[in-house]
């Protein structure tokens, strides 16, 4: 640290850099300057590798020396014309756990939800799950057809389907596997791996019954059949009560349209369901009188019981919450004064109450819920307590408007075992130790 | 009031006043409410319309043979899911695993757990060859049916599996499927002596096989992406190699790469979409993309042969390269370029 301190002043790094470049052009003075300026700033940026990675603190940046920003001009509009994060935010990325799939293409990675403020996931935060990779896919060459048990087939094109009234509505997305190394034994040491298969956006579209309405369902529709346009045509069979209650098709997220992860130029939406079902690059919809038993929804998606037989449909995710303040990626550093914050949601509709619990489970508080409290979205809580260095067992237990409370792993094991892969909702543990280090520990 | 007028007339007013919306007040039932989206014809549908039902309802005309299934079978699907269904890596295992549903570590296959035949034709038409979606015929896909039923012990050796009999074909764990009977599981909310302290078992986690090089410093974890753990692995084997020679490495990412030549590049996002997935890990014995040591005898005959073997096909001693990675689609230039990028990155 202290070699940083004896370094050139900033005063000193610019004028040693204006002399060097006075023979440029203004063009590439201004480049010169700015790569100059960067490798200088750089002493403090090179060490961010992780977000608890400890970077240098270069003092002569604080008070009472004027910071070196202040000195000196930033870079004027439209330098980024999509604007990214700042780049000591590099840390916050998506991750995956690559021994859990085959390869990149059909996989899943993880929002860091330890990183996350609010209810909203930013757009190239939200967590990706793929079958057959991401397609590029033109928007005036996508169609969406509605055919199969209708009055009328409609072919829609992107302008059709914007054309049309809009909602936009916040909801969670989660994928069923989320948490699902963790039934048989706790797994992963990272907030970001046993629950960051999960992101919250607020959704631009067409509620799904409009465009039914406009093709006209036929009495004996009781099925739709979803299909994507990737490579892996993903299909899902969603009964027609959902369809008409809230699915939407939409083609915004978080006031963009998709990103190409999500879906662009267009998915399907079912809030509170298993994200699977909300099939991305959507572009069929068949309406049937039964269901069609798909790939996705025997051999995958369903839930492998004790006595071998397995459930089907398991369309629902229920209650879940976590603490994501400590986590283990967020160890507690300080003694005194700490907010405790998490995340709740249910996708039977809105968070009641959240609970947590310093001992195991064994006495609980009620958290306090802050921010929008909204029908199938994540919900943060907060509690503010004190932390003197004593060990905890921090749980969370979140309870839903259909008075649901979520249930222990002993409970969930008891009725399930340990082959379900799916819908593990079960309350979570971290374990702080007195040194505020926090690891992921199972309580039986 | 509005509703006292003829609907048409309505129509008609409010279209002249610009109130295009308010029309969902007729609520006419012959056309959509909105009259946005063109009808979609029969052969647009026809196209699209892949799906098949375990009644059969979707099954195109045609049938399917083992004997010609296990020919395509090796073609298309043995690299992947092993010549007997046994799963290469982590792709999936298709046969076997019968009676294993109740164990530790269930092996769940389209024999010992889809309840369908159905699914098999659906999927393979919808999906496979995983790095070739759509891209076999209707008889093709007959045919890898049948051989994989075979191959589960559902059909016999001599069977003829077409769109009439599909249907019929009863698939062993067709019955153990149940609708969701969740919520299952009831707790209460109780606050206070909620559980006996001196009862509750506390286990931790596995160290070692969670990313957390993000945020623990000096971990010996996995990577957090499907790439940076390749890279980590492929510095490893370096560093093991340069040991056993007595040569000391530079730090991992010290060492500048090369730039690509100009075919290399335009061949990156080929690679990306047809090759990665077998050369990316060397499934199957196919040379290792960034693994200069496997590379090395290969790129000494030279890039024409290696980019005939890559077009044409080719069997050499340690697997089988299919004719441009079974992605017939690719031209020949495409397979060039893919070439020149994986021998440029594994010297």
């Amino acid at each position: 640290m202290s070699n940083i301190i004896k370094g050139p002043s900033t005063r000193e790094l610019m004028e040693q850099m204006a002399r060097e470049s006075e023979h440029l052009s203004i063009n590439d003075r201004r480049d010169f300057l700015r790569k100059g300026v960067a490798a200088a700033a750089g002493m403090a940026a090179t060490t961010i590798a992780g977000n608890s990675v400890a970077s240098e603190i270069n003092k002569a940046n604080l008070p009472p020396n004027e910071p070196a920003w202040g000195k000196q001009l930033g870079h004027g509009v439209v330098e980024h014309p999509y604007g990214s994060p700042s780049q000591y935010e590099k840390h916050v990325v998506r991750r995956t756990v690559p021994w859990l799939t085959a390869d990149s293409i059909a996989s899943i990675s993880m929002t860091p939800l330890q990183d996350m403020q609010g209810i909203i996931t930013p757009n190239g935060l939200v967590f990706e799950r793929y079958h057959g990779g991401v397609p590029q896919i033109k928007p005036d060459e996508h169609r969406l057809i509605i055919h199969g048990l209708v009055e009328r087939p409609i072919i829609f094109t992107m302008e059709d389907l914007m054309r049309f009234p809009s909602v936009s509505q916040i909801k969670f997305i989660e994928c069923p596997a989320n948490g699902g190394m963790e039934w048989k034994g706790a797994q992963m040491e990272a907030l970001q791996f046993t629950h960051g298969m999960l992101s919250c956006c607020e959704w631009t579209g067409v509620p799904l019954k409009v465009l039914l309405d406009e093709v006209g369902v036929k009495p004996e529709g009781k099925w739709i059949l979803a299909e994507g346009a990737d490579g892996s045509h993903m299909s899902r069979s969603i009964p027609i009560e959902k369809a008409l209650d809230d699915a939407l098709v939409v083609y915004a997220q978080n006031g963009e349209m998709l990103r190409p992860e999500q879906g662009y130029p267009v998915r399907l939406l079912n809030p509170g369901w298993e994200g699977n079902t909300s099939v991305k690059w959507l572009r069929r919809l068949e309406i049937g009188d039964k269901p069609w038993y798909h790939r996705e929804e025997t051999s995958k998606y369903t839930d492998l019981m004790p006595d071998g037989r397995a459930r089907k449909f398991t369309f629902v995710q229920e209650t879940n919450s976590v603490i994501t303040s400590p986590c283990p990626e967020k160890p507690l550093v300080q003694k005194g004064f700490l907010e405790i914050e998490g995340l709740a949601w249910s996708g039977r509709g809105k968070i009641k109450q959240v609970d947590v619990s310093f001992d195991g489970g064994v006495n609980w508080v009620s958290a306090k819920l802050k921010g929008l409290v909204l029908d199938k979205a994540l919900t943060r809580f907060s509690l503010v307590t004190k932390w003197d260095g004593q060990p905890w067992l921090l749980q969370s237990r979140a309870i839903d408007e259909t008075g649901y409370v979520q249930p222990t792993l002993s409970q969930l094991r008891e009725v399930r075992g340990g082959n379900s892969i799916y819908h593990k909702n079960s309350i979570h543990t971290w374990k702080v130790a007195s040194t505020g280090e926090v690891t992921n520990v199972q309580i039986t | 009031m509005f509703r006292s007028l003829d609907s048409k007339l309505l129509k008609k007013s409010l279209l002249a006043l610009g109130l295009g919306a308010a029309l969902t007040l007729t609520g006419t039932a012959q056309a959509g409410q909105y009259g946005i989206g063109a009808k979609a014809t029969p052969e647009e549908i026809a196209g699209w319309d892949i799906d098949i039902r375990p009644d059969g309802k979707g099954l195109p005309a045609g049938e399917g043979t083992v004997e010609a299934g296990e020919a395509l079978y090796e073609q298309f699907c043995a690299t992947c899911h092993g010549l007997f269904g046994e799963g290469e890596g982590r792709w999936p295992v298709l046969a076997g695993g019968q009676d294993t549903l109740t164990e530790e570590r269930p092996t769940k296959t389209v024999g010992s757990y889809w309840p369908y035949a159905s699914t098999l034709y659906d999927y393979i038409r919808r999906a496979m060859p995983f790095t070739a979606p759509r891209s076999l015929s209707d008889q093709q896909v007959y045919d890898i049916t049948a051989y994989v039923l075979y191959l589960n012990e559902i059909i016999e050796e001599d069977f003829v599996l077409t769109k009439d009999n599909l249907a019929s074909i009863k698939m062993p764990n067709e019955e153990n499927f149940f609708v969701d009977p969740r919520p299952d599981v009831k707790n209460k909310r109780c606050m206070k002596n909620c559980a006996d302290p001196k009862k509750l078992q506390i286990a931790g986690t596995l160290r070692g096989i969670t990313p957390v090089g993000h945020f623990v410093e000096g971990a010996d974890a996995p990577a957090a992406s499907h790439d940076a753990q390749m890279e980590q692995e492929q510095h490893k084997e370096k560093v093991r190699k340069a040991t056993l020679k007595g040569e000391t490495l530079a730090a991992h990412g010290g060492s500048a790469k090369a730039a690509l030549s100009e075919m290399a590049t335009a061949g990156k996002s080929t690679y990306d979409g047809a090759c990665k997935v077998c050369h990316g890990s060397g499934l199957t014995g196919s040379p290792k993309f960034g693994d200069a040591d496997v590379w090395a005898p290969r790129i000494q005959k030279g890039m024409p042969t290696l980019v005939q073997n890559a077009i044409k096909g080719f069997t050499g001693d340690t697997g089988v390269m299919p004719p441009k990675g079974g992605r017939v689609d690719l031209s020949d230039k495409q397979v060039e370029e893919a070439v020149a990028y994986m021998v440029e990155s594994s010297q």
